[in-house]
C-alpha cells in the first residue's frame, strides 16, 4: 500500500472518531464540518511524521484531539482550510429522536467539563483502556482512574439535576 | 443516568458518517495555497485593522508635532505615540500565538497546558491593553487642544465636559464588564492548569 492508500484506509477506519471529536469540540454544523476537514488536513500533513512508536489508531486520536484544541485557539477567527468544494466527511442526520435527545443531553454535559476531562470522557466512551487513555492524554493510569471516577460522579449529579 | 448509559448513543453518533467517494488525499495538498490567501483575508487584515489605525494616528501626531509648542505638549505627544505603538504590539502579541499550530504529536495534556498558558497570557495582555486605552483617551483629549486647533480650553468647555463625562462613563461600564469576564475566564483556566498538574 502506498502513502495515499494507507492514509485513506486510516481515515475510513477512523471516520467516526473524527466526526465525533469534531462534534464534541464545536457547537454548529458549520464549525463541525470545518473542524473535521481541518483534522483530516492536519493528519495528512503530519502523516509522514508518524513514527510507528505507537499504533496508528493512538496517533489518529492524539492528532485529532490536538487539532481540536488548536481549533479552539483560533476562537472566532477560524480559517476554513478546505477549498475542495465538497465535504470530505458526510453525515446523515439521525432519524432516531431518542438517540438525538440523548446526544443533546450528553453534549450539554460534556460542554460543562474542562478540556482535560473532555478528552478523558471521549476516550472512555470510545472504550479505550485506562492504559490507552493515559498514553494518549499523557497522564498515569492511576490518574486516569481517579479523574474518571470524579468525572462520572460530576456528570451523574449534573444529569440527575436536569432530568 | 450515568456516563456508561450514553455509550450506545456515542456509538450511534458515527453510524451515518461516510467519506466522500470522490475524496483523494492528494487534493489536500491544494489546501496549502488557498490557506495563505485565507489567512491574509480572514485573519491578518481584520486583526491588524486596529493596529493600522494606531500607526496612522501615531504618524499623524508625528506630522503635526510642530503644533505641540510647549515642552509639556511635546512630552504628551511622545507619550501618546509610545502608547499607540505599545497598543499595536500588544494587539499582535496577543493574537498571533493562537494561529501557530504546534507539534501535533504532543500528548493531549501538553497541548491543553499550552492552550491554557496562551489563554492566561492573552487575558493579561488584554487587561494591559485596556488600561493603556484609558491612558490614551486622556492623552488624546489633552493633545486635541493642539492637534485639532482647539487652543483655548475655556472656549470649548462643553466639548471637554461631554467627552470626559460620556467617555469615562462608557469606560467605567465597559471596564466592569471586561474585568468580570476576564476574572471568570482566568479563574477557569487556572483551575484547568491546576487539574493538569494533579
Amino acid at each position: 500500500m502506498n502513502k495515499s492508500e494507507n492514509f485513506l484506509d486510516g481515515i475510513n477506519k477512523h471516520k467516526g472518531l473524527i466526526f465525533k471529536i469534531a462534534s464534541v469540540y464545536t457547537n454548529t454544523i458549520e464549525d463541525r464540518n470545518d473542524l473535521s476537514q481541518e483534522i483530516i488536513y492536519q493528519l495528512w500533513k503530519s502523516f509522514d511524521s508518524f513514527d510507528q512508536k505507537s499504533s496508528l489508531s493512538t496517533w489518529f486520536y492524539r492528532v485529532a484531539m490536538n487539532v481540536a484544541i488548536y481549533h479552539l485557539n483560533k476562537g472566532k477567527r477560524k480559517i476554513q482550510s478546505v477549498a475542495l468544494g465538497d465535504q470530505i466527511i458526510n453525515f446523515h442526520e439521525m432519524d432516531n429522536s431518542e438517540t438525538e435527545e440523548k446526544w443533546r443531553i450528553l453534549k450539554m454535559e460534556i460542554d460543562n467539563l474542562n478540556l482535560l476531562e473532555k478528552g478523558i470522557v471521549i476516550l472512555y466512551l470510545e472504550n479505550k483502556s485506562y492504559e490507552e487513555i493515559g498514553h494518549i492524554i499523557g497522564i498515569s493510569t492511576t490518574n486516569v482512574g481517579t479523574k474518571l471516577s470524579r468525572i462520572k460522579e460530576k456528570l451523574k449529579k449534573q444529569i440527575s439535576k436536569k432530568l | 443516568m450515568e456516563l456508561d448509559d450514553f455509550k450506545n448513543t456515542w456509538d450511534d453518533l458515527s453510524a451515518g458518517v461516510k467519506i466522500n467517494e470522490n475524496f483523494k488525499p492528494q487534493k489536500l495538498n491544494k489546501m496549502k495555497q488557498s490557506n495563505l490567501k485565507k489567512i491574509l483575508n480572514n485573519i491578518i487584515l481584520p486583526e491588524t485593522a486596529g493596529s493600522i489605525v494606531c500607526i496612522a494616528f501615531a504618524i499623524y501626531i508625528g506630522f503635526r508635532f510642530d503644533n505641540l509648542t510647549t515642552t509639556t505638549f511635546k512630552i504628551i505627544g511622545i507619550a501618546t505615540i509610545l502608547v499607540l505603538m505599545i497598543l499595536c504590539a500588544i494587539s499582535l502579541m496577543s493574537i498571533l500565538p493562537f494561529y501557530k499550530i504546534g507539534n501535533l504529536d504532543k500528548t493531549y495534556s501538553e497541548t491543553v497546558h499550552d492552550f491554557a498558558a496562551k489563554k492566561i497570557n492573552f487575558y493579561k495582555l488584554q487587561k494591559l491593553n485596556f488600561l493603556l486605552t484609558y491612558l490614551l483617551f486622556v492623552l488624546v483629549i489633552i493633545l486635541s487642544t493642539r492637534l485639532f486647533g482647539v487652543n483655548n480650553i475655556t472656549e470649548s468647555k462643553y466639548f471637554f465636559m461631554y467627552t470626559f463625562t460620556f467617555g469615562f462613563s462608557l469606560f467605567l461600564i465597559f471596564s466592569k464588564w471586561v474585568s468580570k469576564n476576564y476574572k471568570k475566564s482566568i479563574r477557569t483556566t487556572e483551575e484547568l492548569l491546576k487539574d493538569l498538574s494533579n
